[in-house]
C-alpha cells in the first residue's frame, strides 16, 4: 500500500530551486533513508509532507489525501526535525504529556524505558538540556508516537555514538514489533546502510536514486592497479571517482562486475575493492567528475 | 565482518549457510527466525526475511507451518556440493594469481601445499572427526 | 472539536507560563502598591498604575504562544486551525481567570477602603460604573485584545520576517494618524469625545471585543500559510 505519493514536486526560493521536479513513491511499512548532502533538499521534501511547509507545484498525497490542514491525516504522521522548538520553559517530562495527548499510538513504557537509556533530565528545562540531550527528546517523541509515518531529521545531531547505536536499535526493535512507515533522512549513511529497506537520495532538489539498499550494494567497484590496465579496463564503462599516486591509479566504476569481468581483472593484475554505499553516494554527489563514460571524448 | 560491497540479504544467508555447513546449526534443527537474525546483525527485518526466504526457495530451509523455518534434510550435503563446485573459482584463482605475482609455478604450488597440509595435520592431532 | 479541546489543555501542562506567571505578576505588583502606598503621606484616594502589568504580560504570552508552541505543534501534527482556536481558547481560559480576581480584588479594595490606606489598585472608578462583574469583564477582554495582539504580531514577524512586521506596524501607526488627520479636518474632537463618553463601560468593551475578533481573524489568516 502507498503511503506517500509525490508527483513532480517544485519549491522555488527566489532564483533557487530547492526541490526541482521530485517524484516518489513510499510503501507501508518500509524503513527509508533519505541520503544527501546539507542543503540537498531532504528537510524541505520532509516539511512538504507534513504541510508545514508549501510547494511552488506540484502534488503530495499522503494516505491518499493532500496533508495541508488536514487532522485525519496529519494525526497518523510524526515528524521531529533537527533543531526543534519547544514551548517556552517547557521539561521534557511536559513535552513528552502534550506529545501523548496527540499521538493516538504513544507508548508511555517505550517512553519511560528511552528516558532510561538516554539518561536524559526529566526535570531541567529544555533550553538548557545539552545538544545531544535535545536530540534524544526528539528521538523519544518521534519513536514512543509509534505514528504510521514517522520522519526522523538528522535526529542524531549531538548524539554521542552509543547513544546513536541505542537510537538504531530501539528503532528496529520497535519497527519489528510495530512496524510503520519510517523516514529516516542522515548524513551518516554507513551507520544506518544496514537499518534502512531503501535508499533515496536526494542531490540539489533532485531524486538521484531510488532502489533497494541491497540492490545499490555491489552497483559500484574500485579497480587498483597500474594506470594503464585501469584504463584498459574501465573503457567504456562510467567511472565515478579517480585518483592516482604515481602509476597506481584507483578508479571507482559504475556496474556490476560478473564472473567474466573477475577473471579478466585477477588476470591483469588489478585488485578489486568493494565500494560501501555511503562511498558510493559521496562520489555520486561530489561533482568534482561529473559521470563519463571513458572514450566518449576520443 | 559485513562487506560493504555486497548485497545484506545475501551475507545473512551465507553466514546461516556457514553454520549448517561446518555443523553448527544441525539438519532438521530449529533454524534462527528473521527477527532473531534481524536483531543479532542489527540490521532491518526485511533484509534478514529475504535471505531467509533465499534459502527457503534453495531448499537449504523448510517453513514448518505454526512451528517456523527448520534446516533441512540433505542441506548440509547440498551445501558442500555446492560450494565445491564454487571451489575453484573462489580460491584456485585468487591462489593462482598471486602465485603468478609471486614467480610460483603451478608445481611450486602444489608442493606448498602438500608441505603445509602435512604441518596442519602434525599439529592438530585431534581432527574434527569429519570423515567426509 | 476534540483536538481543539486538547490543544487548549496543551498549553496547560506547563501550568507556569499560563496560570501561575500572570498571577505572580499581579500578586507582586499589588503587594509592591500596597507597600508604595503605606508609604506615601497622602490621605487622598490614590490610585496605582500596578494593575496593568499582568495585562502586558498577556501581549508578551501572544508572542511566546507562537514563537515557541506553534513549532512544537507542529511536530506534534496539530493543524493550524486546530492550533489557533485551542491557543485562543486557553488564552480566553487565562483572561476569564484574570477578570475574576480583577472583579473580585476590587470588590475586597472597595468594601476595606482602599486596603485601609485609600489606595486603589483593582477599582478605578470610572471602571467600577459597571460594578465588579462590569469591570472583571472589561479586564478579561482588555487581556484577550493585548494576547491577539502579540499573536498576530508574532505570526506576521514569522511568516513575513522583521520587513514585514515593521511594514504591518507602520501601516498601524499611519492608520492611527489618518484617524486623528480625518477627526481634525472635521473638526470632530468634540463629537468623538462625546461618544466616548456616551459609550460607558459595557460600550467600550463591546468595542474592544470586536476589535480583538478583527485581530483574531487578521492572525488566524496569516497563520494559515505560516511556517513553523
Amino acid at each position: 500500500m502507498t503511503v506517500v505519493e509525490v508527483t513532480d514536486l517544485v519549491k522555488r526560493y527566489k532564483d533557487t530551486a530547492a526541490l526541482d521536479g521530485v517524484s516518489l513513491s513510499l510503501q507501508e511499512n518500509v524503513i527509508y533513508g533519505l541520503l544527501g548532502r546539507n542543503g540537498a533538499g531532504k528537510t524541505t521534501l520532509m516539511s512538504m509532507l507534513t504541510a508545514q511547509n508549501f510547494p511552488t507545484s506540484g502534488g503530495v498525497r499522503v494516505f491518499g489525501e493532500n496533508p495541508y490542514e488536514n487532522a485525519r491525516v496529519l494525526g497518523r504522521i510524526c515528524f521531529v526535525r533537527e533543531s526543534q522548538r519547544y514551548p517556552d520553559d517547557a521539561r521534557p517530562s511536559h513535552a513528552f504529556r502534550m506529545a501523548s495527548m496527540f499521538f493516538p499510538n504513544w507508548s508511555q513504557e517505550l517512553a519511560d524505558r528511552l528516558v532510561a537509556d538516554f539518561r536524559l533530565p526529566m526535570k531541567t528545562r529544555i533550553k538548557k538540556l545539552s545538544r545531544g540531550q535535545l536530540s534524544a527528546v526528539g528521538v523519544i517523541i518521534g519513536l514512543a508516537s509509534r505514528a504510521e509515518l514517522t520522519f526522523f531529521d538528522e535526529p542524531y545531531l549531538g548524539l554521542d555514538a552509543v547513544a546513536r547505536q541505542i537510537f538504531y536499535d530501539r528503532l528496529l526493535a520497535d519497527y519489528t514489533e510495530h512496524p510503520r512507515t519510517v523516514v529516516l533522512s542522515s548524513h551518516l549513511i554507513d551507520e544506518v546502510a544496514d537499518l534502512i529497506e531503501r535508499v533515496i537520495v536526494i542531490d540539489r532538489g533532485r531524486i538521484l536514486l531510488d532502489d533497494e539498499t541491497d540492490a545499490v550494494r555491489g552497483r559500484a567497484a574500485t579497480i587498483v592497479g597500474d594506470v594503464d590496465a585501469v584504463a584498459a579496463f574501465t573503457a567504456g564503462r562510467e567511472v565515478i571517482h579517480r585518483e592516482s599516486l604515481g602509476r597506481v591509479t584507483s578508479a571507482t566504476v559504475l556496474g556490476e562486475l560478473d564472473a567474466a569481468d573477475r577473471a579478466h581483472l585477477a588476470a591483469s593484475g588489478l585488485e578489486v575493492g568493494s565500494v560501501s554505499l555511503q562511498q558510493l553516494i559521496v562520489r555520486l554527489t561530489q561533482h568534482e567528475f561529473e559521470p563519463v563514460t571513458e572514450g566518449a571524448r576520443r | 565482518m559485513i562487506d560493504e560491497g555486497r548485497a545484506l540479504f545475501v551475507q545473512i544467508a551465507e553466514s546461516v549457510e556457514d553454520s549448517i555447513v561446518n555443523g553448527s546449526l544441525a539438519e532438521d534443527s530449529r533454524a534462527p527466525s528473521t527477527n532473531e537474525l534481524a536483531a543479532f546483525y542489527r540490521i532491518n527485518p526485511a533484509t534478514a526475511a529475504k535471505g531467509v526466504n533465499m534459502l527457503v526457495d534453495k531448499g537449504v530451509l523448510v517453513k514448518r507451518r505454526g512451528i517456523g523455518m527448520f534446516v533441512a534434510v540433505g542441506a548440509r550435503e547440498q551445501l558442500r556440493a555446492e560450494r565445491r563446485a564454487a571451489f575453484a573459482a573462489r580460491f584456485i584463482q585468487p591462489l593462482l594469481a598471486e602465485a603468478r605475482t609471486l614467480g610460483l609455478s603451478p608445481d611450486d604450488l602444489a608442493a606448498l601445499v602438500r608441505e603445509q597440509a602435512s604441518t596442519q595435520n602434525s599439529a592438530t592431532r585431534n581432527s574434527e572427526g569429519d570423515a567426509r | 472539536m476534540n483536538r481543539i479541546l486538547t490543544v487548549a489543555r496543551m498549553q496547560f501542562v506547563n501550568k507556569y507560563t499560563f496560570v501561575w506567571m500572570p498571577l505572580i505578576i499581579l500578586v507582586t505588583t499589588l503587594v509592591l502598591s500596597i507597600i508604595i502606598f503605606a508609604m506615601i503621606p497622602y490621605g487622598g484616594a490614590k490610585y496605582g498604575g500596578g494593575s496593568q502589568a499582568p495585562i502586558w504580560y498577556f501581549f508578551g504570552l501572544g508572542i511566546m504562544s507562537l514563537s515557541y508552541t506553534f513549532p512544537f505543534s507542529q511536530a506534534l501534527s496539530i493543524t493550524r486551525r486546530e492550533f489557533f482556536l485551542g491557543t485562543m481558547l486557553a488564552a480566553l481560559a487565562t483572561a476569564v481567570m484574570l477578570g475574576v480576581v480583577f472583579g473580585v480584588g476590587g470588590t475586597i479594595e472597595r468594601a476595606t477602603g482602599g486596603w485601609g490606606l485609600n489606595g486603589y489598585f483593582f477599582s478605578l472608578d470610572w471602571l467600577w460604573t459597571a460594578g465588579p462583574l462590569g469591570a472583571g469583564v472589561f479586564f478579561a477582554v482588555v487581556a484577550m485584545l493585548l494576547f491577539v495582539a502579540g499573536f498576530w504580531g508574532a505570526t506576521i514577524y514569522r511568516r513575513f520576517g522583521a520587513i514585514g512586521l515593521t511594514i504591518a506596524l507602520s501601516l498601524v501607526a499611519l492608520a492611527f494618524v489618518a484617524v486623528i488627520w480625518i477627526v481634525a479636518r472635521l473638526d470632530a474632537w468634540v463629537a468623538v469625545g462625546e461618544w466616548l463618553a456616551g459609550l460607558g463601560v459595557m460600550g467600550l468593551t463591546c468595542t474592544l471585543v470586536l476589535v480583538t475578533i478583527a485581530l483574531g481573524v487578521g492572525s488566524f489568516l496569516t497563520l494559515r500559510r505560516a511556517i513553523p
